[in-house]
């Protein structure tokens, strides 16, 4: 039964070659574009999101500044200090806190041999190196025994390891800080970062434990810090459970915004996934509309074919067909056009993705893809093409009244 | 067979009614040839279409095997048409792209017979009307009298108690149609029911009653 079924639709769909294939083309072409512009706009999506994140994960930045509003007796105007202690205090302290991480950064001179640069260097804690995806490529990332025994080590950023040592191994030379040797024990794994703080980019930093920082430097206080909440969502409320901790261990106001600079990257996080969640609904829309322009082609033309077929339906309904049986007899001949259609344009879309010479994009829009959610989406809104297409035409066979149709 | 009382048929134009069928009863045995004849627009076409449940009447009661179908729905007459009527056409009213064979086929199709016992009987019907050799071609090359063979074949698919033929021999050769009115008469032999509307007097000889239609009234049954 189904054998035939499927024996007499393709039989209708080669009776006419000519028609049938322009409306494929039509479909095919609406899915070439719906395929082409999701897997491309999912992957700019990822690729964007990549290097965003370059700059670290889920977190938040505050920086100490100076008081704007008196507190408890003290004038405005104070700068606000933070020890290091306070941070790791606070770190504890705090609920909802996953990790927690401070910095002092400087320029400052490097040199390797004859390589003599000006870059910056930031003396960090182990979980800077979580929390900014600072990664160990070669070599290995600061740990805690570095940091207890201030160590002279280094976590070099890829790009200054190739400025200064070209193509020789870094990992176990020496390098000098300000004149200070230093030994170096990793290399961070090249990263895509398009934002940044206080400073060069991570590639071109050079990472040392806080503690060698402080004592060689002399440095007190503490240029910046970090958070990861644990939950995404509560930051704001974190943000001011921070406020409010070290504003009394440091003498501002919680209500004075200005006295510790405050940057939520979680909310630019959930900001950017927005848009670019909306760019890809923008895009399968307007490659959906491609493809409804196929689907009206297919609508159309098997009203025509209905028109055509009147004497056919008659004779079936005369012979005893159910008005359900042609019903689906053209819905599935609007659907299998459809369907093939939306195959060959799948196959099309998948051939010359695979023909782009992506290294030369990659930085930009990431590997376009048919991945799972983009086959997905396309098969979704072929199909619903495909159903509201293939209805008209077939509720309008069924309706035939067939006394009329057998005149014909 | 068929029992009709006080059929009407009005079919609404705008705001003219027209009156096709004014009242008729009939009743019909089973295994009775029938013939029915009657100028055009006398409602021949309208009875047949609805003894053949492709209609519905206004009016009346309509009892086809003792089973009252003037209520039923357009499903409900399908199913009737499928199991219990076999028609045959003036013009044949063969699928042009299908063959012999799948012509034959189609009212199985829509009943869901398994394929093997479709085929079986495909193949017994085309034997029957002599057309086995040909079950390959499609109408177009197949002689008038051979698509009419085919469509009597696709009549009888599923077995039905009652052939409805509308002017079967208007678009064939006389002696074609003397064969043909054979193979009606060999059905009846069988215990069919047939009802045939027709204008030749000596195809209407065939049968064993012929009714006349005059302006939507059963005007005279001859015996």
């Amino acid at each position: 039964m189904i054998l035939t079924f499927f024996r007499n639709l393709f039989r209708d769909l080669r009776r006419q070659p000519l028609r049938t294939s322009l409306t494929l083309s039509g479909v095919g072409w609406g899915t070439f574009a719906v395929v082409l512009l999701l897997a491309f706009g999912s992957a700019v999506g990822k690729q964007n999101m990549k290097s965003f994140r370059g700059v670290g994960q889920g977190f938040v930045i505050a920086f100490p500044m100076s008081t704007t509003l008196p507190y408890q007796g003290l004038p405005k105007g104070r700068r606000v200090r933070l020890t290091p202690e306070e941070i790791i205090l606070a770190g504890q302290k705090i609920a909802g806190i996953k990790r927690m991480a401070f910095e002092f950064t400087a320029t400052r001179r490097i040199r390797y041999r004859r390589e003599d640069v000006l870059n910056t260097v930031r003396g960090v804690t182990v979980e800077y190196g979580d929390i900014r995806n600072v990664i160990a490529g070669e070599g290995r990332y600061l740990n805690g025994t570095d940091i207890a025994l201030k160590r002279r080590v280094c976590v070099l950023g890829n790009a200054i390891t190739k400025n200064l040592f070209h193509e020789e191994e870094a990992v176990g030379r020496t390098i000098f800080i300000e004149g200070l040797p230093f030994t170096v024990i990793g290399v961070m794994k090249k990263k895509i970062q398009t934002s940044n703080f206080s400073g060069q980019r991570d590639e071109h930093c050079v990472f040392i434990p806080w503690t060698t920082y402080s004592a060689l430097f002399g440095d007190k206080y503490i240029g910046s810090f970090i958070f990861q909440p644990e939950n995404i969502a509560a930051s704001k409320r974190l943000i001011r459970l921070v406020r409010e901790h070290l504003g009394s261990r440091a003498g501002f106001s919680p209500d004075d915004k200005d006295a510790l600079f405050v940057w939520d990257w979680t909310e630019f996080e959930k900001s950017f996934s927005i848009f670019f969640l909306a760019f890809n609904i923008f895009l399968g829309l307007i490659g959906s509309f491609t493809l409804l322009v196929g689907g009206v082609g297919v609508a159309s033309i098997m009203l025509v074919v209905v028109e055509e077929r009147t004497k056919e339906i008659g004779i079936k309904l005369a012979v005893g067909a159910k008005r359900r049986h042609i019903l689906w007899q053209f819905f599935a001949e609007s659907l299998a056009i459809v369907l093939m259609g939306g195959w060959l344009g799948f196959l099309l879309a998948a051939l010359v993705l695979r023909a782009i010479p992506i290294e030369k994009i990659r930085e930009y829009v990431g590997i376009p893809e048919i991945n799972p959610a983009v086959g997905v989406a396309a098969i979704m809104i072929l199909l619903a093409i495909g159903v509201i297409s293939g209805m008209m035409p077939a509720r309008r066979a069924a309706s035939t009244n067939p006394i009329e149709a057998l005149r014909k | 067979m068929i029992e009709m009382k006080d059929i009407r048929k009005v079919y609404q134009m705008g705001k003219v009614s027209l009156e096709a069928l004014k009242g008729i009863s009939l009743r019909v045995e089973p295994g009775e040839f029938v013939s029915i004849m009657g100028p055009s627009g006398s409602g021949k076409s309208t009875l047949m279409n609805i003894i053949g449940c492709l209609d519905t009447p206004t009016g009346g009661s309509y009892f086809l095997e003792e089973k009252n179908v003037a209520g039923f729905n357009f499903d409900q007459l399908s199913s009737i048409r499928n199991q219990k009527i076999g028609f045959v056409f003036q013009n044949f009213n063969l699928l042009p792209y299908a063959t012999a064979y799948e012509n034959v086929e189609l009212p199985m199709l829509f009943n869901g017979k398994p394929g093997k016992k479709r085929r079986q009987r495909v193949l017994e019907l085309l034997e029957m009307v002599g057309l086995v050799d040909r079950q390959a071609h499609r109408p177009t090359e197949l002689s008038g009298g051979e698509q009419q063979r085919v469509a009597i074949a696709r009549a009888l698919a599923n077995d039905p108690s009652l052939i409805l033929a509308d002017e079967p021999t208007g678009n064939i050769d006389s002696k074609t149609g003397q064969e043909i009115m054979g193979l009606f008469v060999e059905l009846q032999r069988q215990g069919r029911t047939i009802l045939m509307v027709t204008h030749d007097m000596t195809i209407a000889a065939y049968s064993e009653r012929t009714i006349r239609l005059l302006d939507g009234h059963l005007v005279e049954a001859r015996q």
